[in-house]
């Protein structure tokens, strides 16, 4: 009697949904949407495929790529953080101003970026998760010191940037292997192990139901103070690549970043209530952002029109994107 | 088992307990002491403190006064991991679990992965849960499938998995049969953790089951202790008085005429929608009729597609005689004579937890009148307040945020909502799943109203006794179609039980 009731919990239905859902889950559409913009990149533009080509395209994409990765933990986790602009501005003058030559050196001044990005996002972190306020208003105040910071320690693009990140970091690792490249696969490859440990599940759970993951026995707090910190940290990271390639400082850098990383965020997919995306998928939203401008100018489209034809192209995506993921959706009780 | 009881140590000591939320008093001086090996039942109506006390013993709030002692060591946990680490474990009755995960997942965080230095492997997390879940008995879900796939049955047995798993000291139960509707996997694993020195709280609504499983029962009323009770030793109606503070009117009176042969109002013709599998069925006014169904046999589907929610796969419905396509929860409400849905889980799918209750009422009137005017707060008071009435929800409740309301007055406020919408036919999903018997009553009573004024209800219930006790009608519902249509009279919950196991526990009970 007792089984006959229990056998008719309908098994978890074994559906073809399930190859919608991957693709729905991971990085799989936005990947795609980036093959299809580099093959019409190649065949309008055959010089794409020079080494030259291929490195200074990686180099340009590399720190919004970075910048987009750090902003998908906060956006994973159910908030937002503004403060990109601020700390890419701050760390970029930082570096400016501290030239120290050699590989040591750029080790140093890595390490003062970091650290710089790290109490950025600690200090985000600590205002959203312990002082509860909201997370738009909070990063928008850290942002706007980040920037007046900037300003006070550099009133005008200038500085130096050491000749070993300019040309070290910007070129090559081994023949055709470029830097940026092994950077953006170390990037991707440290997401598949975060969001297989226990932070990074934590991660995903807060940003999918806060009140459920507390019950659960999820420190929810500790889980959005982490989100901040690391994005802070790459943050940093996008501010140095930024430096080494503009070998300049400007107290502005990080202002065209705001906007745009939110565009690779979105348009890898990731979604802004939280809980579902992944960093590699905002790498390659980033990527796309990036080798579509490319596509665009080698098309000769009017730099006047580009914007409206990246909006529209984000926006397809984006349509497309939710289409697959209500495919993938469970019917009946969801 | 008894002596057992009697001489076995005290697990948990609560003396004291009080918990105030600003100016409000949630509990004060709340005494309770629960035996090693022993199920204890607390009882009270919604808004008496039980959550509060859960929450407490959970980690989840800390008591203002009081002191708890677990095993004689105090008892102040700051987290639910920390309660956890002290051996107590809780199955929330809001539950827990993350939607788009798995089960194993769900079954094992906050620590998912072993590993330190590298994430466990996937397959070796499937495996570990999978173990906990033939240990407790656990068959029939895959501990890789997604729990917002599962039925809410089952993601209910999954929460009380997780608690078990961790019961070394005090397992607490909050209405943890809302959406179970046999209870018989959960009572042996209890008996498994008593027979361990386990000592479960149990709360619930449901006096059958707490009479089957516990040995005492605390009654809270307004957040205080009114007595611990052995349950043998007192009777359903002792209990009620000591709930409410007097005795109920009789719940099982009948004023449902059985034989409504007003106008149909809603037909459905060979219906396939989800799990629904051409079904027929015809809502007459001044009926109401009951859904009997075990979990899972395309109920959901049926309300949800009556009430514009889903659309139907195949087959024709018909409102108020006239084909009507049902595109949307507002069509359905407009649609001839209107359909008015009320959901299953109203936290997430029916609540505008931050709108006062007023605001939550009027709600689907003003969407229903469409323009942009500005909403007048009295007038949408005055207008909520004509419709709570109907439910017996206190006017004080109206400028509450419904967030703050007791479940109890949220179902109330959804129940007005629906009367609202002026609708003739109510689809009412368990409506009185996991509310206290004092509205229990007011919706009972408020469903006779509308069926008597010429409405005609659908309702699914998981508590037999009160589809037998409201239903002028009762349609069982198994794999799909509906398998019996059983006129009031001769309804009882055997007749239901053996029904909804389908043509061969019909053939059994005849």
């Amino acid at each position: 009697m007792t089984d006959a009731i229990r056998g008719r919990d309908r098994a978890p239905r074994k559906t073809p949904l399930i190859s919608i859902r991957y693709i729905a889950d991971s990085a799989f559409l936005i990947v795609v949407i980036y093959a299809l913009m580099a093959v019409i990149y190649v065949a309008v533009q055959p010089s794409a495929l020079s080494a030259y080509s291929i490195e200074s395209l990686l180099n340009n994409s590399l720190p919004l790529m970075l910048a987009a990765a750090g902003a998908t933990f906060v956006i994973l986790q159910g908030g937002f953080d503004l403060s990109v602009a601020g700390t890419i501005s701050l760390v970029n003058v930082t570096i400016a101003i501290n030239p120290h030559d050699g590989p040591g050196g750029a080790l140093w001044v890595l390490g003062i970026s970091l650290a710089i990005g790290i109490t950025v996002g600690a200090i985000n972190g600590f205002i959203v998760a312990y002082l509860r306020i909201q997370s738009i208003a909070a990063t928008l105040a850290t942002m706007i010191i980040g920037q007046g910071a900037a300003l006070i320690i550099l009133k005008a693009p200038g500085g130096s940037v050491s000749d070993f990140m300019v040309y070290g970091l910007t070129g090559s690792v081994v023949d055709r292997l470029p830097f940026a490249l092994v950077i953006a696969l170390c990037v991707m490859a440290f997401w598949t192990v975060y969001s297989r440990t226990d932070a990074g599940r934590n991660l995903m759970a807060v940003g999918q139901d806060r009140k459920a993951a507390a019950l659960s026995g999820i420190n929810v707090r500790r889980t959005e103070f982490l989100a901040f910190v690391w994005a802070g940290a790459f943050y940093a990271l996008a501010a140095y690549m930024l430096a080494a390639q503009t070998s300049t400082g400007n107290p502005a850098a990080g202002t065209p970043f705001l906007l745009l990383t939110f565009a690779a965020v979105a348009l890898g997919g990731t979604a802004f209530g939280g809980g579902r995306g992944g960093v590699t998928a905002s790498l390659f939203g980033a990527a796309t952002l990036m080798l579509m401008q490319k596509v665009l100018f080698s098309l000769g489209v009017s730099s006047f029109y580009t914007g409206v034809i990246q909006g529209l192209i984000m926006i397809a995506a984006v349509l497309f994107a939710s289409a697959v993921n209500h495919a993938a959706r469970p019917k009946g009780h969801g | 088992m008894d002596r057992l009881v009697e001489d076995a140590v005290d697990l948990l000591r609560v003396a004291g307990l009080s918990r105030r939320y600003g100016a409000t008093v949630a509990l004060k001086h709340v005494d309770i002491t629960i035996r090693a090996g022993e199920v204890h039942a607390i009882l009270g109506e919604n808004g008496a403190g039980k959550s509060t006390l859960v929450k407490i013993l959970s980690g989840v709030v800390q008591p203002n006064e009081g002191q708890m002692l677990l095993d004689g060591a105090p008892h102040t946990p700051r987290s639910i991991f920390d309660a956890r680490n002290c051996g107590v474990s809780t199955a929330f009755q809001e539950l827990s679990l993350i939607p788009h995960m798995t089960v194993a997942e769900n079954l094992l965080l906050p620590n998912v992965s072993r590993g330190w230095v590298w994430p466990e492997r996937k397959r070796s997390i499937l495996a570990r849960a999978g173990e906990i879940m033939a240990d407790w008995e656990i068959v029939d879900i895959a501990p890789e499938s997604l729990v917002e796939d599962l039925p809410l049955a089952q993601r209910q047995r999954i929460e009380i998995t997780r608690a078990l798993s961790h019961a070394r000291g005090l397992l607490v139960l909050d209405e943890p049969t809302a959406a179970l509707p046999d209870t018989r996997w959960l009572f042996r694993q209890i008996r498994r953790l008593t027979g361990l020195g386990v000592a479960v709280m149990y709360i619930s609504h449901r006096l059958s089951e707490v009479r089957e499983i516990c040995q005492q029962a605390t009654i809270l009323r307004n957040g205080t202790t009114i007595e611990t009770v052995r349950l043998a030793g007192v009777d359903d109606a002792g209990i009620f008085a000591m709930m409410v503070g007097h005795a109920p009117s009789d719940p099982t009176a009948r004023t449902v005429d059985s034989t409504a042969s007003g106008a149909v109002l809603l037909t459905a013709r060979d219906l396939c929608v989800g799990a629904v599998q051409g079904l027929n069925l015809d809502l007459r006014a001044g009926e109401i009729v009951g859904v009997a169904a075990l979990e899972g046999q395309g109920q959901q589907d049926l309300f949800r597609v009556l009430g514009g929610v889903t659309r139907r796969d195949s087959g024709q419905i018909a409102v108020g005689g006239v084909e009507a396509d049902l595109g949307s929860p507002g069509k359905a409400q407009r649609t001839g004579p209107g359909i008015a849905f009320v959901p299953e889980e109203r936290k997430t799918d029916g609540i505008f937890e931050n709108l006062t209750a007023a605001s939550n009422i009027v709600m689907a009137d003003f969407a229903a009148g469409g323009g942009g005017w500005f909403v007048n707060g009295q007038i949408e008071r005055r207008r909520a307040g004509t419709s709570a009435a109907r439910v017996a929800l206190a006017p004080r409740y109206l400028d509450f945020e419904v967030g703050n309301l007791s479940g109890g007055n949220q179902q109330k406020v959804l129940l007005a909502r629906a009367l609202m919408s002026g609708a003739k036919i109510l689809v009412l999903f368990d409506p009185a799943r996991g509310v206290d018997v004092g509205t229990k009553q007011s919706i009972y009573a408020m469903m006779r109203d509308f069926v008597k004024s010429g409405g005609t209800i659908l309702f699914y219930s998981s508590e037999l006794s009160e589809l037998v006790h409201l239903s002028s009608r009762c349609l069982v519902m198994y794999d799909g179609r509906i398998v019996a249509d059983l006129p009031g009279p001769i309804l009882s919950e055997e007749t239901l039980l053996a029904a909804a196991h389908g043509p061969q526990g019909m053939k059994e009970a005849s």
